[in-house]
């Protein structure tokens, strides 16, 4: 062999070698199949998921998750500058980035967007009641001032739903969104309700330097295209991920994953994803009593509710921790009372304590979830067994979503969550979400964890929520679940996420 | 003839003012809330009422109504609070895939049922009838939810020769879009073809041994002709009636099928306007869906007068 075919051959081996780090392709269109047409898109006005999922494509905020849910700058240049008694924050953006219409990003549009967000976001508006001022410092400089200090604010600031995105400021000056123009990696091309929503790769696209870290860092932009498609039918969507018709498939039902493993996809686990909660009513009826409450708790058995629900362990894991182990915010302080075969007996001496009178514990649920309506039968037999009369109030997620809002129509609602990257975000910390805890203890303890900016101190005094939630039962984390969506063996560059992300994935076929 | 139309016309213009009425009360008395869908599950109470002031649900109810209906006379069925379409637009996005469905599976029943039916009638209680009748009942009793699903696994999942759902995507040419409509089309066509089949082959029982049947056949016509011309004429008008009806049901959207398939259709848009409490979408497209349902029952009723001059109203 002659030493220029040797060394042609070594070159190619070496090349071949690194070509794995140079496989993604630029091209082609990502297709996926979602739980359904989304509610609006205008992810400041709703927390739904599904809207976060395909807005998060075209809108940014100014910071955002990496992939250890810390905070990281997205459209802010870094992380806040924040004054030694907490009360201010400055922002810098970055320069360069453009919306969608051609026209800069300037600290103008960055400070009528917090002005939107804080007047018609439900989070935004319970950030603003510690907000004093929002204002443009110089072209690319915000600055906020707080009335109290609030560590939370820059996670709030990062969340993609109920989402302090960035608009032009004539935008972010109506109250409802005509035309979705945001500095996201892709744009809107046409939106076909019910049918499609077809995204186009934003050519002008400012992204961040570096690699890709989770929601944050570099966002790569590799597909040409993403079209989100409703298939809310659960069967028709294993339907479509067996016969391989999209490159993922977002919220399998668990119980298929076995044949989406048999199919043209791929099933993808992400785990955990979120915790199952039976929110109390602690404003009216027989929940008001802390007793009552307390005797629910003892009474259930999540293993048994989370084993109905999810057919095998391999979905589920009985866990009284509010956030699971990985996480900086895990603690087992204060979750004693977590029986995961229940106590009944436990539970029937409580409850003959609280004097109830037999009046029925009425459980709000929806078959929306199935997984709801489930725990909730489980559920209905272990409170039955402890003396409670049970009433099962099932009823469409509308006509639920509606009827929690009434303190007079019900005991226990059947809700879940993701596990949030933030614990002040979840339903229960916000005195009006409906549940309405309120006591000293939890204003005292949220007030301590709310207020300290380091983040080591703030994971230990999050042990002193967890123990007020166990003390006070305002809600009941049944455990955590995992989710399971199906991806294409093309579709390259996914990680698994609560809100799925596709700039950074790519085709190869 | 001008009277029977013009009291038939004044009858659509009640039941139509009917059903706008029923329809705009129903949807407010049934519990749920537009505004708590859009804003998903950790929106305040305060939130939601802010909301539903600015999509204009909290005046009274007289109000609404009655903007409502002043809309209706200027042929604006509203806007979709979801949708960020008006309901005339949303309807007509929705109106191609209902409509070829529409076509395609009453033809796929028609083709079955009738010479099915007529056969049937006509070699009355032989094995092919009984097989026939067998099958039509199997038909009819399937749900069609299921014929889809396994019209899906087969045929999409196994074969891989037709989508398993949807109604493509951005850049398909109509010839891809319809077909995404074969398997719908098939499942409906054959749960339909059950009924038209069992109807043509009890009105055909009825007619084949009329006098008329006979002295045709004793003037020494061919069978096939005293079938076709002289019977199945006579026998025409429950068959048309069923036919009619079944196709005013296609076009006000075959709920389940175009559910299971997900495929964009009328239907399928008045199911999702009912979970989310789309009021407007809601009462436009059942009125205009009323409307369709009864045109056709008009049309039908026209035809009975051309077919049979007999019949008077």
């Amino acid at each position: 062999m002659s030493r220029m075919k040797l060394a042609f051959l070594l070159s190619a081996a070496v090349l071949s070698l690194a070509a794995p780090t140079n496989a993604q392709e630029r091209g082609g269109t990502i297709t996926v199949a979602t739980i359904g047409e989304p509610p609006t898109l205008d992810p400041m006005t709703s927390t739904a998921d599904l809207v976060g999922i395909i807005t998060q494509h075209m809108f940014e905020t100014l910071y955002t998750f990496d992939a250890n849910w810390a905070a990281t700058p997205l459209l802010a240049a870094e992380l806040p500058e924040i004054s030694d008694d907490g009360l201010v924050y400055t922002i810098r953006l970055r320069e360069g980035v453009t919306f969608h219409d051609g026209t800069d990003m300037r600290a103008d549009d960055a400070v009528a967007s917090l002005e939107r967000w804080m007047k018609i976001a439900t989070r935004g508006k319970q950030t603003a009641e510690r907000i004093a001022s929002v204002e443009a410092a110089d072209d690319l400089t915000v600055r906020i001032t707080l009335t109290e200090p609030f560590a939370p604010l820059v996670s709030l600031l990062s969340l993609n739903n109920s989402a302090a995105i960035i608009l032009p400021s004539e935008i972010a000056g109506e109250a409802e969104i005509k035309e979705p123009i945001g500095t996201g990696p892709y744009r809107m091309k046409e939106r076909r309700p019910d049918q499609y929503i077809d995204l186009v790769r934003f050519e002008d696209y400012s992204s961040r330097e570096g690699e890709p870290d989770g929601y944050g860092g570099a966002r790569m932009q590799y597909a040409d295209e993403i079209v989100f498609t409703p298939v809310p039918d659960p069967n028709t969507r294993v339907e479509g991920a067996v016969a391989g018709q999209y490159h993922y498939i977002d919220s399998i039902p668990v119980e298929s994953y076995q044949r989406i493993a048999d199919g043209r996809t791929e099933p993808v686990m992400l785990a955990p994803f979120g915790w199952p909660v039976f929110v109390m009513n602690t404003k009216e009826g027989i929940n008001a009593d802390i007793k009552v409450r307390k005797a629910i708790q003892a009474a259930l058995a999540p293993h048994d509710m989370l084993l109905a629900a999810f057919g095998t362990e391999e979905f589920f894991k009985a866990d009284g921790a509010m956030y699971p182990d990985g996480y900086v915010w895990h603690t087992e302080a204060g979750t004693e009372p977590y029986k995961p075969n229940g106590d009944t007996e436990g539970a029937k001496a409580l409850l003959a304590e609280s004097g109830y009178d037999g009046s029925p514990l009425r459980i709000l649920t929806s078959r929306q979830y199935e997984f709801h309506y489930t725990m909730a039968q489980v559920a209905a037999e272990y409170l039955k067994a402890a003396g409670f009369d049970v009433k099962l109030d099932v009823v469409e997620w509308a006509t639920l979503t509606q009827r929690r809002t009434d303190p007079a129509l019900w005991d226990i609602y059947i809700t879940h969550s993701p596990f949030l990257p933030e614990p002040s975000l979840t339903g229960i910390m916000s005195d009006s979400s409906p549940g309405w805890w309120v006591s000293d203890t939890k204003h005292k303890v949220l007030q301590a964890f709310n207020s300290e900016s380091d983040p080591q101190k703030r994971a230990e005094l999050w042990a002193d929520v967890q123990k007020a939630i166990y003390d006070e039962v305002p809600a009941y984390k049944v455990g955590n679940f995992n989710a399971v969506a199906a991806q294409a063996p093309s579709l390259k560059g996914m990680h698994p996420a609560p809100w799925p992300y596709f700039w950074n994935a790519w085709l190869e076929e | 003839m001008v009277r029977e139309v013009f009291n038939r016309l004044i009858g659509m213009l009640t039941v139509m003012i009917l059903v706008m009425t029923i329809v705009f009360v129903i949807v407010r008395v049934t519990p749920g809330d537009p505004a708590a869908v859009m804003l998903g599950p950790e929106a305040t109470a305060q939130d939601v009422k802010a909301l539903r002031e600015r999509l204009g649900l909290e005046g009274p109810l007289i109000v609404q109504f009655g903007s409502y209906l002043l809309g209706i006379v200027k042929g604006d069925l509203g806007q979709s609070i979801f949708l960020g379409q008006s309901v005339g637009t949303a309807l007509l996005q929705r109106a191609e895939p209902t409509f070829f469905l529409t076509i395609f599976s009453l033809l796929i029943a028609m083709v079955i049922a009738l010479p099915v039916g007529i056969a049937s009638a006509y070699w009355r209680g032989s094995l092919f009838d009984q097989t026939m009748t067998t099958l039509a009942m199997l038909a009819a009793s399937v749900p069609s939810f299921w014929l889809g699903l396994l019209l899906i696994q087969f045929f999409a999942v196994n074969m891989g020769w037709f989508p398993a759902s949807g109604y493509g995507g951005p850049d398909t040419t109509l010839m891809e879009r319809l077909q995404h409509l074969v398997l719908p089309a098939v499942t409906l066509g054959v749960v339909s073809s059950a009924l038209i089949m069992r109807f043509t082959r009890a009105s055909m029982l009825d007619v084949l041994n009329d006098d008329y049947v006979r002295t045709a056949r004793s003037k020494g016509m061919t069978e096939w002709r005293v079938v076709l011309k002289h019977a199945l004429k006579n026998a025409l008008i429950p068959i048309l009636t069923v036919i009619g009806l079944t196709a005013a049901l296609l076009i006000s959207g075959a709920i389940v099928t175009e559910t299971v398939f997900g495929l964009p259709g009328v239907g399928n848009l008045i199911v999702s306007a009912v979970l989310r409490r789309d009021y407007p979408v809601i009462q436009g497209s059942l009125l205009v869906v009323a409307g369709l349902y009864v045109l056709v029952n008009f049309l039908i009723d026209m035809l009975y007068l051309l077919v049979d001059p007999r019949v008077r109203y």
